[in-house]
């Protein structure tokens, strides 16, 4: 693949990509941005192994979601809701959210239950590209989705 | 398994709109640009450390061989030099040089093929770096 082949297919994909590791970061936007550029980096420098079946976008979503896991690692924030909610009053989050509550109840979610709700969810993947993109089992998705919702809803119930 | 509705509404609801994203690109290129005057500059390394381990290689044959032959040229019961002394020490070196010559043409043999070997598996690296 080429550097202007690169770009064009990033010019399509990076809201969505922003999109999903906004999520992923709680709406922490710049924290979004700047994983989004290092996955980005991360998929030019192995764009070269890269066999274009169409799936550009579940690639780059492998690469994101590795790039966020391995930042969490690094970081090693065991944040509490009670952490994030004081996060929260003091950065400004993406203007187009009116309500931070689904954010504030990511954030209680674990890294890897976050991802499976937020590919589920947000953009829309089913189980089976879930786990390919996660490089789990379908079961292990399936259990990810289903504790992550559970939480969900329970904080999403306390919060209001 | 089947979607909450009520979750994936909230999702689609809260989906994000970005009007930077001119800047964002704009930013991605600065940083591919930066990507590629790295790489750049590490294929560079790798060329030269390509033609520093030839060089030393056709080096290291040619003294090696001129030393070799130079050694094989001399008489055999002749020492290979001679520092004319009556020194114990001297003499013993004397005595043994074709021996000592051997050991250090060796010694310099084996450091070759080690720094040889070295660049070998520095080039390597830095190859996965770059494709990393």
């Amino acid at each position: 693949m080429t550097r202007e082949e690169f770009i064009a297919h990033v010019e399509r994909e990076q809201e969505a990509l922003r999109a999903f590791l906004l999520a992923l970061c709680c709406g922490k936007k710049d924290d979004a941005d700047d994983l989004a550029q290092d996955a980005l980096v991360k998929a030019y420098l192995s764009a070269a192994g890269y066999q274009d079946q169409g799936r550009f976008r579940s690639w780059l979503f492998k690469i994101a979601h590795n790039t966020f896991l391995n930042h969490k690692a690094s970081m090693r924030t065991m944040a509490n809701i009670e952490d994030a909610r004081t996060e929260f009053s003091s950065f400004s989050a993406d203007s187009s959210f009116q309500h931070q509550d689904l954010y504030l109840a990511l954030s209680t979610l674990p890294p890897k239950e976050r991802s499976a709700i937020t590919l589920f969810y947000l953009t829309g993947y089913s189980i089976k590209e879930i786990a390919t993109i996660t490089e789990t089992s379908e079961d292990a998705v399936k259990k990810q989705l289903s504790r992550g919702r559970d939480k969900l809803r329970e904080q999403l119930t306390i919060e209001n | 398994m089947e979607k909450d509705k009520a979750l994936e509404e909230l999702f689609q609801a809260q989906k994000p709109h970005f009007d930077d994203s001119a800047d964002f690109m704009a930013a991605l290129t600065k940083r591919l640009d930066a990507v590629e005057f790295v790489k750049q500059h590490q294929e560079a390394t790798i060329r030269r450390y390509k033609m520093a381990m030839v060089a030393a290689f056709v080096v290291g044959i040619i003294t090696g061989g001129v030393t070799v032959a130079f050694m094989l040229s001399t008489p055999v019961d002749e020492p290979l030099f001679d520092f004319d002394s009556q020194i114990e020490g001297l003499r013993w070196l004397s005595e043994n040089s074709r021996l000592i010559a051997a050991t250090i043409l060796s010694l310099l043999m084996m450091v070759g093929i080690f720094s040889i070997f070295t660049n070998i598996q520095d080039i390597q690296r830095m190859r996965v770096k770059l494709k990393v």
